[in-house]
């Protein structure tokens, strides 16, 4: 079975891609853009797309195939299973089938890229919350280091007077930190 | 946010995305006691598809769209008439005429010469668009599944494709006809207006479930945005109105392209052209079935009944004091 996903982010296509190669024998490519040259030579039984990318509609319009254009695909919709196509587009993913392709066999593709789709969803999530708690660890030490030169405090003194900050306020610490930061430049005249 | 419904509507990049962007801009979905998310997507399937599965609470959508859901999306109101056009590569407009004249003679020689067939482009199978094209290629003398190529392209990616040489033609909504022709590649051979005057284009589209569930929040949506499509309409409003497109974030196109089609093309609200009209729609059945989209022996007449909704477009208008032409 040959499957091609497309997907602009190339990085979650390669995710896919790689998490189909272990559903069954599978011959799996990947790409950002749709071309019809690559689609007729790799002749793909399963279409698998992210809902974001642009050439969604030039594959719809393939269920209309007429001469000349390549091999007619239709979009999964399996009446057996209401909620996948559901679950698929909240997911942000579309498959187009080659028609006549066992349902079980669609799923189990469509499973993989909905997992690898969260994933990705995941780990960007992550990514963006360690940048955050790394800033959030130098305005913490920049504030601190304010504390220790204006309070005569050591560095355990400062820490624990910014935690006592934010327990009073009900605020993370970064923010206390921060809002401590400005005001210090603003009292300097920084902002006039 | 305090008491407000929340709603997510989506839109594609496109003039006629206007009373949408105008109600969510100026704050009319507030005003109705509505928290608005506006999404942009980036193909008619997916809005098509988010907006069947309630993923978006309604949606910009090609009128023909809605009825080829066969009932799972209503359109309760039009979002605009015209503004579509059909646009030809500056080598093709010299021997081409307006309404094709000349074009079978190219095909011919084409042909005879084996130099391929010709491209045209279109937005969306079940699009408008599509069926001007192909009504006017035929009343041209050309069969448009066998004479040309008929691709299907997004509307912000046609220019880029004329540009590389990809197309020869193509029938796409405002702004993106006056950007081509902008920047040389292409000329505008006629509008929708011209086609087909006051035809049907894009609506509102919105799940059935949303009117069942929450017919105070739909009457609020439909308010706010009658209330965009006649701001919208008001020459007084022009320049702002540009202003709001020309963002990045709605269109992106340049201003002077985005001026061309609202100048005395495409009509938002006046003359009742926000009712989503019986005869529209028939009007797009009758094109599908020619096309082989819908099956003949489908009931016509039910399946616009079902989707075209302008009960739930009166039912809103009326309470807000808008009147209807």
């Amino acid at each position: 079975m040959r499957v091609l996903v497309i997907d602009p982010d190339h990085a979650r296509a390669a995710l896919v891609a790689a998490g189909l190669q272990g559903v069954e024998p599978a011959e799996v490519r990947h790409t950002t853009l749709y071309d019809e040259a690559e689609v007729l030579a790799f002749a793909p039984d399963v279409v698998v797309i992210a809902a974001e990318s642009p050439d969604r509609d030039t594959l719809e319009s393939l269920r209309e195939a007429t001469e000349g254009a390549p091999r007619p695909v239709v979009m999964f919709v399996d009446r057996s299973e209401p909620g996948l196509a559901e679950q698929a587009v909240r997911a942000g993913v579309a498959a187009y089938v080659v028609d006549g392709l066992a349902p079980g066999r669609v799923r189990s593709i469509l499973d993989v890229a909905m997992s690898r789709f969260a994933l990705t969803q995941q780990l960007r999530g992550d990514l963006a919350k360690a940048k955050a708690d790394l800033e959030s660890r130098k305005v913490v030490d920049r504030a601190k280091g304010l504390l220790m030169k204006e309070r005569g405090l050591d560095e355990d003194g400062a820490y624990r007077l910014l935690r006592k900050l934010a327990m009073d306020r009900g605020k993370p610490i970064g923010v206390v930190a921060a809002d401590l930061l400005a005001f210090a430049g603003v009292l300097r005249g920084d902002a006039s | 946010m305090s008491g407000l419904s929340e709603l997510r509507l989506g839109f594609i990049p496109l003039t006629d995305c206007a009373p949408l962007a105008v109600a969510a801009t100026l704050g009319f979905f507030e005003d109705e006691g509505l928290a608005v998310e506006l999404v942009r997507e980036a193909s008619w399937a997916t809005i098509r598809d988010k907006v069947a599965v309630g993923a978006l609470d309604g949606a910009h959508m090609l009128a023909p769209m809605a009825l080829a859901a066969g009932g799972a999306i209503l359109a309760p109101l039009a979002l605009n008439r015209n503004g579509a056009a059909i646009t030809v590569s500056t080598a093709l407009a010299g021997t081409i005429g307006p309404k094709g004249e000349g074009l079978a003679e190219v095909v011919a020689a084409r042909r005879a010469s084996g130099r391929g067939t010709l491209t045209f482009a279109v937005v969306f199978p079940e699009s408008m668009h599509n069926y001007l094209l192909r009504d006017w290629l035929a009343a041209a003398g050309i069969d448009p599944d066998r004479d040309v190529r008929l691709v299907v392209i997004p509307p912000p990616r046609m220019v880029e494709r004329m540009r590389a040489g990809e197309v020869d033609g193509f029938c796409v909504g405002a702004p993106w006809n006056a950007v081509a022709e902008a920047e040389g590649l292409g000329r505008i051979l006629i509008t929708a207006s011209q086609l087909l005057p006051g035809g049907p284009d894009k609506v509102l589209g919105v799940p059935a479930t949303l009117a069942e569930q929450r017919p105070d929040d739909l009457r609020a949506c439909l308010r706010a945005v009658i209330r965009g499509a006649a701001w919208a309409d008001d020459p007084i409003n022009r320049e702002d109105l540009i202003a709001i497109l020309a963002r990045p974030d709605v269109v992106g196109a340049a201003p002077a392209a985005i001026a061309r089609a609202l100048a005395n093309e495409i009509v938002f609200h006046r003359d009742g052209a926000s009712l989503p009209r019986r005869e529209d729609g028939l009007w797009m059945a009758s094109r599908m079935v020619r096309w082989g989209q819908l099956r003949a022996g489908v009931d016509l007449d039910a399946l616009v009944d079902r989707v075209y909704r302008s009960d739930l477009y009166r039912d809103a208008a009326e309470i807000s004091g808008h009147l209807l032409a």
